[in-house]
C-alpha cells in the first residue's frame, strides 16, 4: 500500500512557445498580389475570387493566383504555404465549414503570418470556437479571423456576394487597411 | 440500510475530492475517472517492454503526441486494469494505421468514434467480452479499454465537445466502443488470420465508426434472402457523403451460420452484398446526391455549381450506382450470442478494399 501522492496530469500539455506576432501590414493595398487558398469545400473558391475582387477593384490591389489544398482537414503542405508565401503580398484562406477545415483554415492563416504574410483566414461563423481551440494549440491565442454568416456551401452566387459584402470591412481590418 | 462487515474501509471524501479536481480539470469524458499516482502508473508501464517516451500516435496538425506514458496514465484513468494495458497499446498502433484520425476526422462534423475489435487467446485472458450484449455495457475489459482511447482523445489531442471536437451530434459509441470477435462460434476464421496473424496471436483491429444498424431477420434460413436483406441496409442513401460507403458486418453466431452452413465463405457473403448494395440514378437524384463534388468528390445533386458525374454514371450501367466501391469495402465479423438472428451493419469512415488497420498485442508475456 503506498501512501499519498500527487495525482498526474493526463494531457502532456506542453506550453508550446507562444508566437504571436503578426506579419508587418501593408500601407495599402494597391498593386499587391492576393494569394487565395481554397481548401476545395463547396463555394471556396467562388468565395474568395469575390473577394479578390472586390480588393481588386475598390482598393487597387494587384493580381490574385489560385492554391488549392490537397486536403481540406489538415494545414496545407509546407512547400506550398513556402511556395505561396514566396509569390504573394497577402493571403485570404477559405473556407473553414466543417470541424476539421475550420481549425485547420486557422493554422494555414497562423502559419502563413509566421511566414511573414498577412493573412485572413474565413470560417463559417458555426465553427468559431473550434478555430480558436486551434489558434491555442498553435501558441496564438487570440488570432484574429473572419466569421462568416452560416451556410456557405448550400449559398447561390447572388448570396455568396452578400455575404463577401457583410465581412469585407473585418478582412480590411485584418490586413491593417482602412475601409 | 445495510453494510457488509468485510467491506473495506475507505475515506470517500478524499477519493470525491480527487475525482472532481479531475472534473474541474476538464479531464474526463463527463464520467468520474480513477485516481492515478505515480506508483499505480509504475504498474501500467510494468506491462510493456516500450519505452514509456514512445510516440504511439501523434497529430501533427494539433501539435500533439500521445506516448506510452500519456496511454497508460489515461488507460488507468479510464478503469484498465494493468493487464489491459498491452492492449490498450495495440489499440493505439492501430489507431495510428488509420488513414483518418491522423486527418482530423475527431474534430469532424460527422461525429465519429473509434471502434476497437479484439481477436485471439487475450481475449479470454482479460475477460473480453464477444457474446450476449457484445456492444452493452457489463464488462470492464470493453468498458475500460474503449474508454482509455476517447479519455486520451480528450485529454492528450485536447479534442474537447463544442472546442476543437465539433461533431453535429457525434454517435453513441463515443464514450466508449470496443468489442471481441466471437472465434468459437464463427463458420470462418477470425478477422486477424484472414489478414495474416495465427490464430495463437491476439490483435486490435481499429476503425473509425458513424452508425450502428440492426438487421433482424430471425425467420430466414436462406443465405441470399439474408444477404439482400442486409445489402439494403448498407446500400442507404442517408450513408452516403462519399461517393461510396463502407462498413464492419457484425454477424451474429445464428445468422453466420446461414451463411456457413450453406458454405458461402466470407467473400461469397461480400460478393452477395456487394452485388446488390446498389442505388438506381433515380433513387439518388431523388435525395440530391446523383452527383460528386469535384473538389471533395462528396455527393451532391447534379446542377450543383462543383458537380461532375460519379464513376458509374461513366460506365456500362450508368443508372445502377454500387453503394460499395467492392467487395473488399466490407469487413466481416462474428459476435453476439448464438440466441437470435440479429446481425450489425456498422458504418465506418475510411477503408474501402485496403487492409483494416490491425496490430498485433504485444509482451502478453511481462
Amino acid at each position: 500500500m503506498t501512501g499519498r501522492e500527487r495525482l498526474l496530469d493526463p494531457t502532456g500539455f506542453d506550453e508550446k512557445a507562444a508566437d504571436d506576432t503578426l506579419a508587418p501590414r501593408p500601407a495599402g493595398l494597391r498593386g499587391l498580389t492576393i494569394g487565395l487558398l481554397d481548401n476545395t469545400k463547396p463555394n471556396a473558391e467562388v468565395l474568395l475570387t469575390e473577394i479578390a475582387g472586390e480588393l481588386q477593384r475598390r482598393y487597387g490591389a494587384g493580381k490574385s493566383l489560385m492554391y488549392t489544398k490537397g486536403y481540406f482537414g489538415t494545414p496545407a503542405e509546407e512547400d506550398m504555404l513556402k511556395r505561396i508565401a514566396k509569390e504573394c503580398d497577402l493571403v485570404v484562406t477559405a473556407v473553414g465549414d466543417c470541424g476539421s477545415c475550420s481549425a485547420a483554415t486557422v493554422a494555414d492563416g497562423i502559419l502563413l503570418e509566421r511566414a511573414g504574410i498577412p493573412t485572413v483566414s474565413i470560417v463559417s461563423d458555426s465553427f468559431l470556437v473550434s478555430g480558436r481551440a486551434m489558434a491555442e494549440v498553435q501558441g496564438f491565442p487570440g488570432f484574429e479571423f473572419v466569421a462568416v454568416r452560416h451556410p456557405v456551401a448550400s449559398l447561390d452566387a447572388e448570396q455568396l456576394r452578400e455575404r463577401v459584402r457583410d465581412v469585407l470591412p473585418d478582412v480590411l481590418r485584418i490586413l491593417g487597411v482602412e475601409s | 440500510m445495510s453494510t457488509l462487515i468485510d467491506a473495506p474501509m475507505a475515506d470517500a471524501a478524499e477519493i470525491r475530492s480527487a475525482m472532481e479536481y479531475y472534473a474541474r480539470q476538464e479531464w474526463t469524458d463527463g464520467l468520474p475517472v480513477v485516481p492515478v499516482t505515480e506508483s499505480y502508473l509504475e504498474e501500467f508501464l510494468a506491462r510493456t517492454r516500450r519505452d514509456p517516451d514512445e510516440v504511439l500516435f501523434a497529430v501533427p496538425h494539433l501539435n500533439r503526441r500521445c506516448t506510452v506514458r500519456l496511454a497508460a496514465i489515461n488507460a488507468a484513468m479510464a478503469g484498465c486494469l494493468p493487464e489491459y494495458f498491452p492492449v490498450v497499446l495495440a489499440a493505439w498502433d492501430a489507431v495510428a494505421k488509420e488513414p483518418y484520425p491522423r486527418k482530423g476526422i475527431w474534430q469532424s462534423t460527422t461525429g465519429t468514434a473509434p471502434l476497437l475489435l479484439v481477436n485471439g487467446p487475450v481475449r479470454e485472458r482479460i475477460g473480453l467480452n464477444s457474446k450476449g450484449n457484445v456492444f452493452g455495457s457489463g464488462f470492464r475489459a470493453n468498458a475500460t479499454i474503449g474508454r482509455a482511447i476517447r479519455l486520451t482523445a480528450i485529454n492528450v489531442f485536447g479534442l474537447h465537445p463544442h472546442k476543437l471536437d465539433q461533431a453535429t451530434q457525434g454517435t453513441l459509441g463515443k464514450y466508449s466502443a470496443c468489442i471481441a470477435e466471437n472465434e468459437e462460434e464463427s463458420p470462418w476464421e477470425p478477422l486477424h488470420v484472414e489478414h495474416g496473424l495465427g490464430p495463437a496471436d491476439s490483435a486490435v483491429t481499429a476503425m473509425v465508426i458513424r452508425s450502428c444498424l440492426h438487421i433482424e431477420a430471425r425467420h430466414t434460413s436462406v443465405p441470399e434472402q439474408l444477404a439482400l436483406d442486409i445489402a439494403g441496409t448498407i446500400r442507404r442513401t442517408g450513408a452516403l457523403i462519399h461517393e461510396t460507403s463502407s462498413a464492419l458486418l457484425v454477424l451474429g453466431p445464428e445468422h453466420a451460420r446461414v451463411f456457413g452452413d450453406a458454405g458461402w465463405s466470407k467473400d461469397d457473403v461480400r460478393r452477395g452484398i456487394y452485388e446488390h448494395a446498389v442505388n438506381t440514378r433515380a433513387e439518388l437524384a431523388a435525395v440530391g446526391k446523383d452527383a460528386i463534388s469535384r473538389h471533395s468528390r462528396w455527393r451532391l445533386p447534379n446542377g450543383h455549381p462543383d458537380a461532375m458525374p460519379d464513376r458509374a454514371s461513366q460506365g456500362e450501367n450508368p443508372d445502377r450506382v454500387p453503394a460499395l466501391v467492392s467487395p473488399d469495402a466490407l469487413q466481416l465479423a462474428v459476435a453476439g450470442a448464438n440466441n437470435a438472428g440479429v446481425s450489425t451493419v456498422i458504418e465506418t469512415f475510411g477503408v474501402r478494399g485496403d487492409t483494416p488497420s490491425i496490430a498485433p498485442v504485444r509482451d502478453l508475456d511481462v
